[in-house]
């Protein structure tokens, strides 16, 4: 496989930098520090009035290892609290330890702020918005500009500018920790024991150590597979490919697909299922599926990879299971992540893990081992940052302000940034089906072409709204949309979620003309409603 | 022939572009909606009166209306015009077995289709590109050679022919619902008549639907103002455009005249445009919209117009001074269109600036005349007025008494970026509950896109407010892009009685602009709180 060395090569520069000012632009909400988190209002008396019997126990653990003289200094330990991974979850769970007056060090050995910020999330979201912009030229036509001549990509620029712009977020973590009090360790953190880790060498100790190490890409082993690069290495291509071949169904893999067709490549997606996207609705699956073909992404199914051979011109040629071949310029794959725990010690410090190498967590994120916590990708709950965070936050507000809480993982929002793009929240149709039956679950939906596109008709932009209603409580159970800003829309529609909306609330919400999203507060007949009017009719017909 | 007739049906045709640079911006693509659209301006026959079952209604308070038994008229409904309100109240009392016609001046689907919402969405769409132009250059974009240009003519050929697409799709609503319409301007003359082009129909009960039409004062050149209605079908770009006024209406066309590269000012009397929105999402668009390069100036009225030699005009301020442009567009609030009804012959009260007062079922002091939409004055939006109409149908036609609810409504301002709003502002808050009783959550940031561009005038800004009482969110105001899309939801949201602990326990979506709604944690009461400490300290 292709080195890493691009992603580790801005740990470097990242560790000789003067952690450099803060220049005001960042949203600051997701970083400044939280002292009490409203919802922990609710929560703050469970302590001695638990309100279930995991939160007792949080609350006695809490009493358990306070008790050891922490917070105050005279611990016997070096630290309160040694967090392996300043990613996601290891970020906010150390500063808001630390913010609860613990002392608290976090190793990590690449650069700050982890995958989302390195090379997940935020460069990813970057190179989206970038690779819609042919479209927009296209598009921009329709609506009375003429563009001399079509533009083409300096590939270099779009990643000079990303890694700034990730140089400039690092910085703002390392700052974050700084400001916090949290001590920076720079290294491969490795455990020794249940108190202990090991760093450069350099033994330290603490009462209670946290595993936030998350995940990294995997690639099946085949004839060829040292050819291939994954998420890590996209982010740092030094051109744009011509050709690309991504394998994979996930919503990484999709959403690269995307991206590289937006840019100019020629895309050919492979997924050896029936269908990419498991795990999301399947109408939701199936119509972006069409979208992206309409796009002239070639995207195929029930296909696999073989073997892929280098060529002479650096061109790779790549074997399918059906024997036939597709040659391209880059063979990416996207075929799931695993655990980063081979090299972590963990065995020495007896913590158990699962078969792909996760680490098994109660709901109060503590592993086997009372002293050893975990939260994050490598925990293989749910591999969301908002999730790794809100587990981090829970984690150190149970420890370490003797307010026990844990991550609710009912109703969470969340997007493909494909083109366009997926929202989704709550129960797919096929869950609702299996949870409530058949004859309990109402399905609504609607396929259309969006305003902005009646004018360009450009093939590849229809949209979807769909609502899973259960209906014996007319609880609105799950919604899915395909639409450009599904990213922002699903956000509201897990708050509306959460709050317990029944479909008769969306109906009575009147519409935002002209949007997509009225269409989701005037969906008036279920699929079960038109199947019958449609049979009804049919039956009229017969009968004249 | 079909395309002349609706240009010169086109009551929102002025003067002094009315000719042949509106002709050329007609699309010659026929579409099949547009070949359609012939069928259905078929002559008007009149049908057979048929008795509808209901009972008259009771005499009681706030009764509940219903169709009346008097059927010796030639209609069950008439409905004077096609636009939101009435397409939609028209279709939905047809399918309630009424029979119904419906007059239009001008070409269906109202003022929303046609000179409103989806026009003004349209070019909110394309004025867009300017800036992705040249934020896809930071993003590895190479534009060679010159700047792009605009083509005006294009947009509005292309912009017309969906409208004309619209038209139709419209028309066959109506024909496939059995509802007939009369092409031409409706008066009232007498309480159950009324005559269209010197044709006089009878209903049991009649709806007035006419909506609204833009209002410009009388000043010395104020015949050289343009209104919205003209903007949509301008020949070419102007170089330089004065609007005047200080709604949305008059922020969105600053926003796609700037967008399309015009110079542009707008002045306000006021102190600051968009009375009504939550202060800080004024101040905040205003900032925006000055650092694209929007000329802004508040308190600040025109005099005077005249027109140059070159076919521009100078403007001359209330205070003095004066400003030279290409275009001068007034956006200073809408009338409604009840001039030419003769509503006195049916004995139908107007209130305010014309409008027609009505209770909460729709219905005018005339016990068989109702109004919805626009010309009561309640909410002027569309999808309001085909919340109307609707309940309108359903309580006569239905047997369904239902009456609009006002409480909650979302709506968006297509600006760059656009806002949301839906709830209380903040002043409405506080003069509710007392400042006491008010939690404000808000947030002002460079959404991770400008991060990359740098373009400046691209802040977004998202507020909650909170009643502390029962911490149920009473208002959610945004700047943002996809501010639309997303108040549609939070709109939703706050119908369910989204409490902020709600808010709160909802995990962010990463990386959205909308996260920051749900990770809104000190409100400023809590922040001023902790600079007053830390100033004491
Ligand atoms: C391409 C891609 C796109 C994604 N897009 C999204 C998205 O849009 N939205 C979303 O919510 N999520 C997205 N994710 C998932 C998201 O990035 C993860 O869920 C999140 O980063 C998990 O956080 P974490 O704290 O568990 O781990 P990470 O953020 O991965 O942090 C772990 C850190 O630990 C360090 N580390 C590991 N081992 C050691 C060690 N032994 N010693 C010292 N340091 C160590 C690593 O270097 C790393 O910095 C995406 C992921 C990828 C790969
Ligand atoms: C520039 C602009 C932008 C707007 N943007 C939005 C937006 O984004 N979202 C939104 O929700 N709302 C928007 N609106 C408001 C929206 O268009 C109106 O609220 C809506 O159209 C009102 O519907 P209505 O049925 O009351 O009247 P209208 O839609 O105005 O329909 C009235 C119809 O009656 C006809 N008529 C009038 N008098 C007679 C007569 N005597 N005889 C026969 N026919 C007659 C007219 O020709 C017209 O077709 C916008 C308005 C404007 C002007």
């Amino acid at each position: 496989m292709a080195s890493t060395s691009a992603f580790v090569s801005i740990a470097p520069v990242l560790a000789k930098l003067p952690l450099c000012r803060a220049s005001s632009v960042l949203r600051t909400s997701v970083f400044t520090p939280v002292r009490a988190a409203p919802s922990s209002r609710h929560v703050r008396a469970a302590p001695s009035v638990p309100q279930r019997g995991a939160a007792q126990r949080g609350a006695n653990r809490w009493a358990t290892t306070m008790a050891g003289g922490g917070a105050n200094g005279s611990s016997k330990y070096d630290y309160d609290l040694f967090v392996i991974g300043a990613g996601s979850g290891g970020v906010r769970a150390s500063r808001i330890a630390a913010g609860h007056g613990a002392r608290v060090a976090v190793a990590e050995e690449a650069a700050l702020g982890g995958t989302c910020v390195n090379v997940g999330c935020v460069p990813k979201k970057l190179f989206s918005y970038g690779s819609h912009y042919s479209h927009d030229f296209a598009d921009a036509a329709k609506y009375g500009w003429s563009v001399p001549e079509m533009p083409t990509v300096d590939w270099p620029t779009l990643i000079a500018n990303k890694n700034a712009e990730i140089l400039r977020l690092n910085g703002i973590y390392g700052r974050m920790l700084e400001n916090a009090g949290v001590e920076l360790k720079v290294g491969a953190a490795t455990l020794t024991g249940p108190h202990s880790v090991e760093v450069n060498g350099v033994a330290h100790t603490a009462e209670t150590i946290l595993v936030a190490v998350g995940g990294e890409p995997f690639v099946p082993t085949f004839p060829g597979s040292e050819h291939v690069i994954t998420s890590n290495e996209a982010f740092f291509l030094e051109s744009l490919p011509r050709r690309v071949l991504i394998a994979g169904g996930g919503y990484i893999a999709v959403e690269f697909a995307c991206i590289f067709h937006g840019y100019g490549s020629q895309v050919t997606q492979l997924y050896r299922g029936d269908l990419f996207l498991r795990g999301f609705d399947h109408d939701v699956r199936t119509h972006l599926a069409g979208e992206m073909t309409d796009r002239g992404i070639d995207v195929r199914f029930n296909t696999d990879v073989k073997a892929v051979v280098k060529n002479a011109d650096g061109s790779f040629t790549t074997t399918l299971k059906d024997g036939s071949t597709v040659e391209t310029d880059v063979v990416m794959f996207a075929t799931g992540r695993k655990p980063k725990t081979s090299e972590l010690g963990l065995e020495a410090a007896g913590v158990t893990t699962g078969k792909s190498g996760e680490i098994p967590v109660d709901d109060f994120s503590q592993t086997n081992v009372p002293s050893i916590y975990a939260v994050g990708d490598v925990t293989d709950r749910v591999a969301l940052t908002p999730v790794a965070i809100a587990e981090g936050h829970c984690f150190a507000d149970t420890l370490f302000d003797n307010n026990p809480r844990s991550p609710n993982y009912e109703y969470i929002p969340s997007a493909v940034f494909s083109q366009p793009a997926i929202g989704t929240c709550g129960l797919t149709e096929e869950q609702a089906v299996a949870q409530f039956g058949e004859d309990d679950v109402d399905v609504f939906k609607s396929a259309f072409r969006p305003l902005k596109h009646t004018l360009t008709q450009r093939p590849g932009e229809r949209e979807l709204m769909k609502l899973i209603v259960r209906r014996s409580t007319d609880v609105v159970v799950g919604v899915h949309v395909v639409q450009s800003a599904a990213g922002e829309l699903i956000q509201l529609a897990g708050v509306a979620l959460k709050a317990g909306v029944t479909k008769k609330l969306f109906d009575s919400t009147i519409g935002v003309h002209p949007t997509s999203a009225e269409e989701l507060v005037t969906l008036r007949q279920s699929e079960r409603a038109k199947a019958e009017a449609a049979a009804a009719a049919e039956a009229k017909k017969a009968t004249a | 022939m079909a395309r002349t007739e609706w240009v010169k049906a086109s009551i929102w045709m002025p003067p002094s572009i009315r000719g042949a640079s509106i002709h050329r911006t007609v699309s010659n693509t026929p579409s099949s909606a547009t070949d359609e659209y012939p069928r259905f301006l078929l002559p008007w026959v009149p049908l057979p009166a048929l008795p509808l079952v209901s009972s008259p209604p009771s005499s009681t308070m706030a009764p509940v209306p219903k169709a009346p038994t008097e059927t010796s008229y030639d209609y069950d409904l008439f409905v004077i015009g096609a636009g939101s309100g009435g397409v939609r109240a028209s279709r939905i009392a047809a399918g309630h077995g009424a029979r119904v016609a419906v007059a239009e001046e001008g070409p269906l689907g109202g003022t929303c289709v046609n000179v409103g919402c989806v026009p003004k969405k349209l070019f909110s769409y394309g004025s867009h590109y300017r800036h992705d132009f040249t934020d896809a250059v930071k993003y590895g974009w190479v534009l060679s050679g010159e700047p792009p240009t605009v083509d005006w003519g294009v947009l509005v050929a292309n912009k017309n022919a969906e409208i004309e697409r619209l038209n139709g799709v419209y028309g066959r609503m109506l024909e496939k619902a059995g509802v007939t319409l009369l092409r031409g301007t409706a008066k009232f003359v007498d309480p159950h008549t009324v005559e269209v082009d010197g044709r006089r129909v009878t209903a049991a009960t009649i709806l007035i639907a006419v909506g609204g039409t833009p209002f410009v004062p009388s000043f010395p050149g104020s015949e050289h103002a343009i209104t919205s209605n003209e903007a949509f079908y301008l020949p070419s770009l102007p170089r330089r455009v004065l609007l005047v006024g200080g709604g949305y209406i008059s922020v969105e066309f600053a926003n796609v005249f700037h967008g399309y590269g015009s110079e542009v000012t707008q002045a306000y009397r006021g102190e600051l445009f968009l009375r009504g929105f939550d202060k800080d999402v004024r101040t905040h668009l205003a900032d925006q919209m000055r650092e694209r390069g929007i000329d802004l100036r508040f308190n600040t009225d025109v005099e005077s117009v005249v027109k140059n030699d070159d076919g521009s005009f100078t403007a001359t301020w209330k205070g003095g001074g004066t400003l030279t442009v290409d275009l001068v567009m007034y956006a200073t609030g809408r009338n409604p269109m009840t001039d030419k009804l003769n509503v006195d012959a049916a004995g139908v009260k107007r209130g305010k600036g014309g409008c027609v007062p009505v209770d909460e079922w729709s219905r005018t002091n005339v016990d068989h005349i109702y109004a919805v939409g626009d010309v009561t004055d309640r909410m002027a939006l569309t999808p309001v007025a085909l919340g109307e109409g609707h309940c309108f149908a359903d309580t006569v036609y239905g047997g369904r008494p239902r009456s609009p609810k006002y409480d909650n409504i979302p709506t968006a301002v297509f600006s760059h970026p656009a806002i949301g709003t839906v709830g209380m502002t903040e002043a409405e808050a506080v003069a509710e509950y007392g400042e006491d009783g008010v939690d404000v959550f808000k947030s002002d940031f460079k959404p991770l896109r400008h991060t990359l561009t740098g373009r400046s005038g691209e802040r977004e800004f998202m507020k909650l407010l909170v009643r502390r009482s029962d911490d149920v969110v009473v208002g959610v105001h945004l700047v943002q892009e996809a501010a639309g899309e997303m108040i549609q939801l939070a709109g939703v949201a706050l119908k369910a009685g989204a409490t902020k602990a709600v808010f709160d326990s909802t995990i962010g979506v990463h990386p959205t602009s909308a996260e920051e709604l749900v990770t809104l944690r000190t409100s400023e009461r809590a922040k001023a709180a902790a600079a007053a400490k830390e100033a004491k300290a």
